[in-house]
């Protein structure tokens, strides 16, 4: 090949491939918005939020960012946006030894930022996070009735038992010392903030009689 | 040096190599922020923002240095004008001083982020491109006026090479590639598909461009090479650097909201990404071995060398290991990526730099000979640190991906617990590179000094 027809070739091909990104940008800015909720005010409120914490300096969303703290992309599928409030707003009352430090959001801004994460949330991200494939090992056969409850409802989203789980809460794996008594669960998981002030985690009361029973059984047995 | 304006280049290193000296400062911080938060007045992502917006800005520095340098040498004249490279740089300095000042208010008070005409006036939040819309305004200016002098002097003579079409058309390809980051988007999908228009066609287009046209040019000072071959290659490598690297800007499509095309499209491109770089390896193994006659600048051509492998190893071989759609399901946003982009960056670009500082600092202050030793110490320390903390940081990618990814832990519990001995031993490497980075900035700041006077 002589020198000019690799510069040829190296010029024009380029500007093919970027005649084929741009077609590709803008079949593909045709086709976001059926696969995200509307862009709300305050979601667009919520996002200005995010840019002006510099959220993204510690947090990743959609996988990219930073990797010093938990992505944020389907934060609120697990959490409650009421939990999730009350830590943003001050991490350290809720866990002492938060890596997060007070950034002095005021309620507003958290309620915005509440709207903007419940927004990237719903975003059809082709499957991603996945779910973890190896995680049913954890549901041991023999699991009882108040186990398999803990699991569905997904306490394990914020409490540890035997080192799995995670760790918004207290680890759960010796609470039935703890706390031996199962009317003190029952009450607790209807309406923690009555037993334990301030707590942060998210009331229970929709449960029936019957399945808050279990759960407090199951939990008695953690000694 | 044969033409006096090329001495403005000193102004770009000195500038450089003390900006990388602070990043690799505020690089120590963060790893130790990893264990003790609060280690430090200012919080991680204000730390994090600090490491790698030096580290932008000093390769960009870098390369306007080294073009300052090449431009004459290849028109065969003097700069068309020197007042407005020292105005250029002088305003940069400025620019960026100031944007760090603002990173530091912010980082003490998130609350002096405020909004003005519709931007934030300290800190954009947008990772790497932070620096808020009224220094993106100067930065662009600054870029443009370092264009406009290096094309008018190109016009003085009108000796359009190769090595200087390709660098002045990577140069120009960069700017552009600015200009996607520097409008609001209320659609986080949207930010995040030009932020990565940015960043993507930067490092894997337009600064290829630029890294294939100094190694051409290094080649050709350091071993006689004839251009015409160089030149050949060079199109060739360029050309299929921007074949797969276009579209290969589809790996960072996969999850974030897009279509889902977009798999197959990064999936095939991202994947033939290395080939381009493996073939600037062998582009320095073949010109150095053809070379009859002893090299005189042996650490100038080792380091070039060096630039060309660990390209290769660091964006060709620990990119593609998670490039395919597959496997970044689960790596995606994983410390797999921190080490990635430590030994692509390392590799392709601090290497690169460093390469054309040792070719061209000699001859800029007008000396032949010179102590070499200093040169292979920086380069071995900072190597052999890097090459750890990647490691380490590879490690801990790994972990996190079974643990967390696959079998569902925490991600604090993971990091806090599984993890924490990999941040002890980056820390440690980090120490092992500032040692490194050390003996450079001494030795490009006195390099020759001794021999000339
Ligand atoms: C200095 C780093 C840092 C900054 C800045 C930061 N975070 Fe965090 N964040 C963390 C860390 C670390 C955690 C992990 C939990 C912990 O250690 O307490 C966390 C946890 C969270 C959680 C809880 C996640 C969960 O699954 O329980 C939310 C929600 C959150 N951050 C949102 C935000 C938002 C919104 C911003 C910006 C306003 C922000 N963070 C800024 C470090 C940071
Ligand atoms: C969004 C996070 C979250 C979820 C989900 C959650 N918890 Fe909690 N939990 C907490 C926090 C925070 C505390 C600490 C405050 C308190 O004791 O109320 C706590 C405390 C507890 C305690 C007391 C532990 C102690 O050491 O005192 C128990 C028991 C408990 N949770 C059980 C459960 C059960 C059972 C579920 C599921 C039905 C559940 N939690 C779901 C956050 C959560
Ligand atoms: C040429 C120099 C290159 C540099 C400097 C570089 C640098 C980086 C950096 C810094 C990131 C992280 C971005 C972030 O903060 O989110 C990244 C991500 C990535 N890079 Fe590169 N890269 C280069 C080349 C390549 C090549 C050639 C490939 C593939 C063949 C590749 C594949 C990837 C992938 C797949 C990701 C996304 C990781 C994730 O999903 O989290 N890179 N790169
Ligand atoms: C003393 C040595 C260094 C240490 C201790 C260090 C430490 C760190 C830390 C802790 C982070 C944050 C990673 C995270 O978010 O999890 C980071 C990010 C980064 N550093 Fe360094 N660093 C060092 C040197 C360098 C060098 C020499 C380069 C360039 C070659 C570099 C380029 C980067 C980049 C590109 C990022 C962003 C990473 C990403 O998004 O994937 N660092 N570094
Ligand atoms: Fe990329």
């Amino acid at each position: 090949m002589s020198n000019n027809a690799a510069k040829h070739l190296f010029i024009w091909g380029s500007v093919l491939c970027f005649v084929i990104l741009i077609v590709l940008t803008v079949d593909t800015m045709g086709k976001l918005d059926q696969r995200a909720p509307e862009i709300t005010a305050e979601v667009d409120e919520g996002k200005k939020v995010w840019h002006k914490y510099d959220c993204i300096g510690c947090h990743t969303i959609f996988g990219n960012g930073s990797y010093f703290a938990p992505d944020m992309t389907k934060v609120t599928v697990r959490k409650p946006t009421g939990y999730l409030k009350k830590f943003i707003m001050n991490p350290r009352a809720i866990k002492p030894d938060s890596a997060m430090p007070v950034l002095g959001l005021t309620d507003k801004e958290a309620d915005n930022l509440m709207a903007f994460l419940d927004w990237t949330s719903k975003v059809d991200t082709n499957g991603w996070p996945p779910a973890p494939i190896l995680a049913s090992a954890r549901m041991d056969k023999t699991a009882g009735a108040g186990q398999v409850l803990f699991y569905r409802y997904d306490c394990a989203a914020c409490h540890e038992i035997g080192g799995m789980g995670g760790v918004a809460g207290p680890d759960l794996t010796h609470v039935g010392s703890k706390h031996p008594d199962m009317e003190w669960h029952i009450r607790h998981l209807r309406s923690p903030e009555t037993v334990v002030p301030d707590s942060a985690m998210p009331s229970f009361d929709h449960l029936t009689d019957q399945e808050l029973k279990e759960i407090a059984e199951y939990m008695i047995t953690l000694k | 040096m044969q033409y006096q304006s090329q001495k403005i280049a000193l102004n770009f290193y000195t500038a450089a190599v003390l900006l990388f000296l602070v990043q690799v400062l505020v690089g120590i911080i963060a790893a130790l922020q990893f264990m003790w938060p609060d280690f430090f007045i200012l919080n991680f992502n204000t730390i994090r923002t600090l490491h790698i917006n030096a580290l932008v800005v000093w390769l960009l520095l870098g390369m306007m240095g080294a073009t300052y340098y090449v431009i004459p040498e290849e028109s065969e004249t003097e700069l068309w004008s020197v007042p407005l490279a020292q105005l250029q740089f002088w305003a940069t300095v400025l620019a960026v001083s100031l944007v760090v000042v603002g990173y530091i208010i912010m980082g003490i008070n998130p609350q002096a982020n405020t909004q003005i005409f519709g931007t934030l006036l300290l800190n954009e939040g947008r990772e790497y491109i932070e620096a808020p819309r009224w220094a993106d305004i100067l930065i662009v200016v600054s870029v443009l006026l370092f264009l406009l002098n290096c094309f008018m002097t190109v016009l003085k003579t009108k000796k359009f090479t190769a090595v200087q079409g390709v660098l002045l058309g990577g140069l120009t390809f960069l700017a552009l590639m600015y200009l996607p980051g520097m409008f609001y988007t209320n659609s986080m999908v949207k930010d995040q598909f030009w932020w990565w228009w940015v960043v993507h066609l930067w490092v894997e287009g337009s600064w290829e461009l630029i890294a294939a046209a100094l190694l051409a040019f290094m080649l050709h000072k350091l071993l006689g090479t004839e251009v015409k071959v160089l030149a050949k290659w060079m199109y060739i490598e360029v050309g299929l650097v921007l074949f797969t690297g276009i579209l290969g800007l589809g790996h960072h499509y996969y999850w974030i909201g897009t279509p889902g095309y977009w798999l197959w499209v990064g999936g095939i491109f991202s994947s033939l990404e290395p080939i381009p770089l493996l073939l600037m390896v062998w582009d320095a193994f073949r010109t150095t071995r053809e070379t009859r006659g002893v090299v005189s600048n042996r650490v100038g051509l080792y380091l070039t060398v060096s630039h060309a492998i660990f390209n290769f190893v660091g964006a060709g071989l620990w990119g593609v290991v998670h490039t395919l759609p597959q496997v970044n399901k689960w790596t995606h946003g994983t410390q797999v990526t921190t080490a990635h982009g430590h030994l692509a960056f390392y590799g392709a670009y601090v290497l690169l730099i460093v390469a054309m500082m040792y070719v061209t600092i000699p001859s800029l202050r007008g000396v032949k000979e010179f102590n070499q030793s200093k040169g292979y110490q920086a380069f071995w320390w900072m190597t052999i640190s890097m090459i750890f903390i990647v490691i380490t940081i590879t490690g801990a990618g790994m972990v996190q991906t079974y643990l967390e990814r696959l079998f569902g832990l925490d991600y604090v519990a993971v990091k806090a617990g599984y993890n924490l001995w990999f941040w002890i031993f980056r820390a440690i490497f980090g120490v092992g590179f500032l040692v490194g980075v050390l003996i450079l900035v001494v030795d490009v700041l006195t390099l020759g000094k001794k021999a000339a006077a």
